[in-house]
């Protein structure tokens, strides 16, 4: 058989037939190349690892992305300072100082908080409302998505109008008009707004994808074997909508996270008694041209890092979770 | 192995030669939807009308340009596609109408093989899951494949029926080659011990050298297992290796049907005759007319009147165009020995010059020991 894989039988000089001939055989399995593949088959998913491994943006984004998670999660708990303490700073600077050995990130301006601790508190909250917010719109996306794309007919026609004139609505304003009146400064309010209004290009991915694997021959062969709907769905069409999915969530978190800076640094998102790195930069802003850049800066830098790192850490993702790509 | 091109005697088996599935009237046709309100304005023709048998044991060949409906009539069989009209008779039961139980026990008798090699096995399963399924979803307490063991043994027991090893059901589709994959694929329908094999083109997405691996293969199993097949292909050297009988369609009908010998050699439909001239022949010496057809196929959606070759019908042409072509929709008429001809002047086509000289090539090549499988 031409096509099966195994190196040519090693000779064996100066041996007795038999001999030569087991040395032989057991030499041409073990030069063939998938000897140990053989043995231990990987999984996808450990695949996926080994890829993402190699993949350097990959890793380096994650490296960031981890990075602000700790601090996040963290750092509100080691900080000498309480976000919820008035500080009582030994030198009184309305205009706040600079980075200094105590506050490596300065202090802001007026109240004199410590930076640091505002953009560890900051972080944290910032990627609670993206993570939670990202994961409401996933769900409702894929829910949506995938009655749109399995089920298709008039369903498909009325949902996907539907997401249509949502999408021709300019999103931002809505969501600022929503969190103002109906957010009232609370993060959890926010978070489910912006999980309500996200969904639209997740539900649009999944469709596309659940409608062109419903043509492929595998689900086709499934269903000449009678192979039931559900396990047709579960067992074929979602793992592989999977990596998408996980994707496009993952890009998700960054574009929340983005969006409520905007929201909050323009006053209509979370408010001030909870910091998140959007209402940091808003309190920042009036005091920046008196020379107070550091307010400004270190939730600024913040939310680049993290931007960045999910961005690259999703497009590491997306090469890793294809399973036909090389290792 | 021995030569199926010219094994159209009845096989070893008692019922050899007895209808497996008899196709009547079938029809499949698919709306065509405009407007907002998805109105539908009218139909494609994919398949319109088509009868025929397939006769237990025997390889079928279907042939005809893109989009003649080759594969929509094999989907159709596989209760893949909703036909519009007719019946299909196994066993004597129209299995159009099969619903439930019935539809589910009818599918491990028919299985398919499928065109694309990388498509139609799933990427995230490893092979003892692509094989294995279709084994859990055809358990019954008698063949005991609801256990996880039983199906692995069968598994592998399939994967040694079609070549390679047992441990390659651990494995993921990516890991293999064309040939291989498509290997997997027929064990995966064989696995189901089938009676009627759909094969969609199961050899034109390989390379030319691991085509006739897989259709000695096809071949080996059809005898080890009493198979049937439905082989559709447009490579007409394909065809002729491995059919018994063939089939000719052209824009949704069945306009031939022979036995491959007869058909190869004496062609009775235009059409036919005009695909046979387009096989390219091995010997660089041999001279021979191509039968050139002008135009394109006409739309499924609005087939021509009468005859729907008539529009590119070389014979027609060289009758003066004779108006019963354009009016009247000729019927299957025998000629002779099951040769089964849809036109008007099939009488003709025999004694006409491009009919000679296609003979004059084609004949002999149907009894060589081994024709060259090559890409038409």
């Amino acid at each position: 058989m031409g096509e099966q894989n195994g190196a040519p039988a090693a000779s064996a000089a100066g041996e007795s037939g038999e001999d030569a001939y087991i040395r032989a055989e057991v030499e041409e399995l073990e030069a063939s190349p998938d000897y140990d593949v053989a043995l231990e088959s990987l999984g996808q998913w450990e695949l996926a690892w080994r890829r993402f491994r190699k993949h350097r943006m990959a890793i380096v984004g994650s490296a960031l992305f981890l990075t602000m998670v700790i601090a996040g999660v963290v750092g509100p708990f080691i900080m000498p300072f309480d976000l919820y303490k008035i500080p009582y700073p030994d030198i009184i600077d309305s205009f706040g100082r600079g980075p200094m050995l105590t506050h490596p990130f300065g202090e802001t301006a007026r109240l004199q908080w410590d930076v640091l601790m505002l953009v560890v508190n900051g972080t944290r909250l910032s990627l609670l409302i993206g993570v939670l917010a990202s994961l409401i719109a996933t769900i409702i996306g894929t829910i949506v998505g995938g009655i749109s794309g399995y089920f298709g007919g008039w369903l498909d026609t009325i949902l996907m109008r539907i997401v249509d004139s949502l999408l021709t609505l300019p999103l931002l304003f809505i969501v600022l008009v929503f969190t103002k009146f109906l957010g009232s400064g609370n993060w959890l309010s926010v978070t489910i707004i912006f999980g309500l209004f996200g969904w639209l290009g997740i539900a649009r991915l999944v469709r596309a994808v659940l409608l062109s694997l419903r043509e492929e021959d595998y689900v086709d062969a499934a269903r000449a074997a009678g192979v039931g709907n559900l396990r047709i769905i579960f067992r074929h069409l979602m793992p592989n909508a999977l990596s998408p999915i996980i994707v496009a969530t993952t890009l998700s978190v960054a574009g929340v996270i983005i969006g409520e800076a905007f929201v909050s640094f323009l006053g209509f998102g979370v408010g001030p008694e909870t910091p998140t790195l959007g209402n940091i930069l808003s309190g920042s802003q009036d005091t920046i041209i008196n020379g107070n850049w550091w307010w400004a800066f270190f939730p600024g830098a913040a939310i680049v890092v993290i931007v960045l790192g999910i961005n690259f850490m999703g497009d590491g993702l997306r090469d890793a979770l294809d399973p036909r790509a090389k290792i | 192995m021995t030569q199926p091109a010219s094994s159209a005697q009845p096989q070893a088996s008692p019922d050899a030669g007895r209808p497996l599935l008899e196709i009547e009237h079938l029809k499949t046709y698919y709306p065509i939807r405009a407007g907002i309100v998805r109105r539908t304005v009218g139909h494609v023709k994919a398949v319109d009308d088509v009868s025929f048998q397939i006769r237990k044991g025997e390889v079928f060949g279907l042939v005809g340009e893109s989009g003649c409906g080759k594969t929509t009539l094999g989907r159709t069989l596989l209760r893949l596609e909703k036909p519009t009209g007719g019946e299909v008779k196994m066993d004597g039961r129209n299995i159009l109408a099969f619903k439930g139980n019935d539809l589910k026990a009818l599918r491990r008798r028919i299985q398919v093989i499928f065109q694309d090699p990388v498509g139609s096995l799933n990427p995230r399963m490893p092979v003892s899951d692509i094989i294995g399924e279709g084994l859990m979803a055809q358990a019954t307490p008698e063949n005991g494949w609801s256990e996880r063991k039983t199906r692995d043994r069968r598994t592998g027991d399939f994967l040694e029926v079609v070549g390679l090893r047992r441990d390659y059901a651990r494995r993921y589709p990516h890991e293999f080659s064309g040939g291989q994959r498509q290997r997997i694929g027929i064990a995966r329908a064989l696995a189901l011990d089938p009676e009627f094999v759909f094969a969609d083109e199961p050899v034109s997405a390989l390379d030319v050298s691991i085509q006739s691996q897989i259709l000695n293969l096809m071949s080996d199993l059809r005898e080890q297992f009493n198979l049937t097949y439905l082989f559709v292909a447009h490579n007409l050297s394909v065809v002729q290796y491995i059919s018994d009988r063939v089939g000719v369609m052209y824009l949704g009908k069945l306009v031939e049907v022979a036995d491959v010998a007869d058909l190869y050699a004496h062609p009775r439909h235009p059409y036919t005759v005009a695909l046979l001239s387009a096989v390219p022949d091995p010997d660089p010496r041999v001279r021979k007319k191509r039968l050139v057809l002008h135009g394109d196929v006409p739309s499924p959606a609005k087939p021509p009147t009468g005859c729907r070759f008539h529009t590119r019908c070389w014979l027609r042409e060289q009758l003066g165009n004779p108006e019963r072509c354009s009016t009247e929709d000729p019927a299957a008429r025998d000629m002779g020995g099951g040769h089964q001809v849809a036109c008007h002047f099939a009488e003709q086509v025999s004694r006409s010059v491009a009919a000679e000289t296609i003979q004059g090539v084609i004949a002999p090549r149907a009894q060589e020991p081994n024709p060259v499988v090559a890409e038409a």
